[in-house]
């Protein structure tokens, strides 16, 4: 059985305590309905979840969308956001997690990564590191989102040209985010093959385009 | 005595009783220092201070219990609407009463509470969606009824989510969203019958899901003239947005040079006799070789040329629009067994299937990448680069005779075989077989009648075609020669 591979990293430093959190949540709550209308991604959509502030956590492991139970997620009162590490773990997982074919064994979908923040990489020096190495994980993907008007643009650009923003840090705002996540996640699903770009649905009124 | 007099001593001997007690609480409260005056307000006072800490007592018991139920952090796993869901737990029986799920019994679950606390929660969820069940039950009489929210999933079933969007009929390139074909040859003058082809081709759910267009196509071909079946299978590539295009292009393109090449060719129809009369020859096999390169090899160049040619007069598109996969066979049968030579580019599987001898010959190697999706495609300009492209993806096989011979798209060879190593597994070969002829009676779809001129056959190999696979929806198709 294929799976599509689909990992969310999102910021739960401080900065995110309170209503941005509360939003996600909702937000991903959403999305998690949406997709299980979908009778392909009910199929074949996995998710994993990695949030990171000072720590750096995988709170859901790789786990089939019919089965997944979204876990609490908790920020601190403040702190560093470290970035870096969250993708230096995300590449271990995905050397773990991600299946890949072999003679006996049909490989996974290639992965999608969703990765939201609404600061900038408090180790930036990690982060630079780590660029090459998920570029090296063959993501069909890779969506930066910058939320709120303290997230900095300019590193994402660094790690995808799919950077988007959004201007405020609500549960409308997330929503839409999360809707339009969905959304991509079922491109992803069927349009994976000659062409390597994946065309993405474009993106509701609140998220904004980084060219 | 009577009724009335035992009644009247009963009282008497009460009244006495209670005097004596009243005088032994007045004696207690005289001794602690509480005067007469006192009385009265000293026992109310205690009796209201008693009861506080009595319920004070008895709440944080029902807290205390409520915390114990929590603590075991009952959570139920996501079902699926009308399959059978059950699921296990344990409950302080001892120290709770009156159990009841409430929520439950409208989704259609049932709620047993065994005697030694074992619980369960079975049934077949009948509706879809995220709810709360609420987990009810009583700890200390007095108390108020607890209450613990415990929430849990049902997924749609997949199958009834699809959506049959027909595709609209004016987009570019159109091609209607399923296809059959049967070519039907009748006996010779020996009256020995004759192998048929028949081919079906359906759009996959994906593509019905979003009104999207069938990618997939073949053709068939049987020379009257000159007894060369000729059999083409092309799967447009998913992502690109006129593969549909691609994939018809280069199947008629083979079928038409292979055709001009087969229908009167004495020299290659020698080269082959000669070849089978002494096959450790090398000379006369690189005779014949020479002429399945014009054939089939040119057809295959004809056809990237082709689509090429397509993609070149359309201004907005590029060639990888039109990307597509091709497998294609030519065959014909002598005196002494049947002649076969192909040419594959791409996924999916071609095989020669012999039931009676046990074998099944893969006539080429699958392109497959690390990931799920991944192939190559005629389309590519490298394929024809490639120095080794003959050895690679050209066969020619000589077998005295064969059950069926299978051209089939990723979109059937995925879910039947899964991974290359089944593809070369004659016993795997065996089990597709039985389930083309015997179909998938659980799913009420129905098998593959592969006699001799049924041209019936056609629409029972679309219908098999529907079969489901979680996670597999590409097209479908596959033509077989029989």
């Amino acid at each position: 059985m294929r799976r599509l591979p689909v990992y969310l990293l999102i910021d739960t430093s401080g900065s995110m305590r309170g209503e941005p959190i509360e939003s996600v949540k909702v937000g991903l709550e959403a999305m998690v309905s949406s997709l299980r209308q979908d009778p392909f991604a009910l199929e074949s959509v996995n998710i994993s979840i990695i949030t990171f502030d000072r720590d750096v956590k995988q709170i859901l492991p790789l786990t089939p969308l019919d089965e997944l139970q979204l876990p609490e997620i908790t920020t601190p009162e403040s702190g560093p956001t470290h970035t870096g590490a969250a993708l230096k773990l995300l590449c271990e997982k995905i050397d773990q997690e991600v299946r890949l074919g072999t003679p006996d064994r049909k490989g996974d979908w290639m992965p999608l990564l969703f990765l939201m923040t609404d600061g900038k990489p408090s180790d930036s020096l990690l982060y630079k590191e780590m660029i090459p190495e998920v570029k090296k994980r063959h993501f069909a993907s890779v969506i930066a989102c910058a939320a709120g008007m303290s997230a900095k643009t300019e590193p994402l650009k660094e790690l995808t040209d799919e950077v988007y923003s959004l201007d405020t840090v609500d549960s409308t705002a997330f929503r839409k985010f999360f809707k339009w996540v969905s959304d991509s996640i079922g491109v992803g699903n069927r349009s994976i093959g000659a062409t390597e770009d994946l065309v993405l649905p474009p993106p509701p009124a609140e998220v904004n385009v980084i060219i | 005595m009577d009724r009335k007099q035992r009644r009247a001593t009963r009282r008497n001997q009460t009244a006495c009783r209670l005097n004596e007690s009243a005088r032994a609480l007045d004696k207690a409260l005289l001794k602690a220092g509480v005067s007469a005056a006192d009385k009265e307000s000293f026992l109310n006072w205690a009796i209201g201070s008693l009861w506080n800490s009595f319920n004070e007592e008895r709440m944080n018991q029902r807290i205390m219990i409520e915390n114990e139920v929590r603590r075991l952090g009952l959570r139920f796993p996501n079902g699926t609407v009308k399959k059978e869901y059950s699921v296990f737990f344990n409950l302080p029986v001892d120290k709770i009463s009156d159990i009841e799920l409430v929520g439950a019994e409208e989704l259609g679950l049932m709620l047993a509470v065994g005697r030694d606390g074992k619980c369960s929660l079975s049934g077949s969820p009948r509706m879809a969606g995220d709810y709360s069940l609420k987990l009810r039950f009583k700890t200390v009489e007095g108390e108020p009824v607890s209450e613990i929210a415990i929430p849990v999933a049902f997924n749609p079933n997949p199958r009834d989510l699809w959506r049959n969007i027909p595709t609209d009929t004016d987009i570019p390139y159109y091609k209607p969203d399923s296809a059959t074909g049967y070519v039907k040859v009748e006996a010779g003058a020996d009256g020995m019958p004759k192998k048929d082809i028949v081919a079906a081709s359906q759009r996959g759910r994906s593509h019905a899901q979003e009104g999207k267009a069938r990618d997939d196509h073949f053709s068939l071909f049987h020379c009257d003239e000159s007894d060369w079946y000729i059999i083409a299978v092309a799967d447009g590539a998913g992502s690109a947005k006129y593969s549909r295009k691609g994939s018809e292009v280069a199947c008629k393109t083979v079928i038409d040079h292979c055709k001009s090449l087969l229908l009167d060719n004495p020299e290659f129809e020698a080269s082959i006799r000669e070849y089978e009369a002494d096959r450790e020859n090398q000379g006369k096999r690189t005779d014949v070789t020479r002429h399945v390169i014009d054939i089939i090899y040119k057809g295959a160049m004809k056809a990237h040329e082709a689509v090429r040619k397509v993609a070149e007069a359309n201004e907005e598109a590029r060639l990888k629009d039109f990307a597509t996969t091709l497998m294609f066979a030519v065959c014909k049968k002598y005196d002494f067994g049947w002649f076969i030579a192909s040419f594959w580019v791409g996924d999916g599987a071609m095989c020669l299937f012999d039931a009676d001898n046990k074998t099944a010959k893969l006539l080429g190697t699958p392109d497959e990448g690390e990931f799920s999706g991944q192939t190559r495609f005629l389309t590519m300009p490298e394929i024809f680069r490639d120095p080794d492209v003959v050895s690679k993806r050209l066969r020619m096989a000589i077998v005295p005779d064969f059950t069926a011979l299978f051209l089939m798209s990723d979109g059937i060879s995925d879910p039947m075989f899964e991974t290359d190593k089944n593809l070369n597994d004659y016993a795997k070969w065996e089990e597709f077989y039985n389930r083309l002829k015997n179909g998938f009676p659980d799913d009420g779809i129905g098998g593959v009648d592969l006699t001799d001129d049924n041209e019936a056959a056609k629409d029972q190999l679309l219908g098999w075609l529907d079969f489901w696979s979680p996670g597999n929806h590409d097209d479908r198709t596959i033509a077989i020669l029989y």
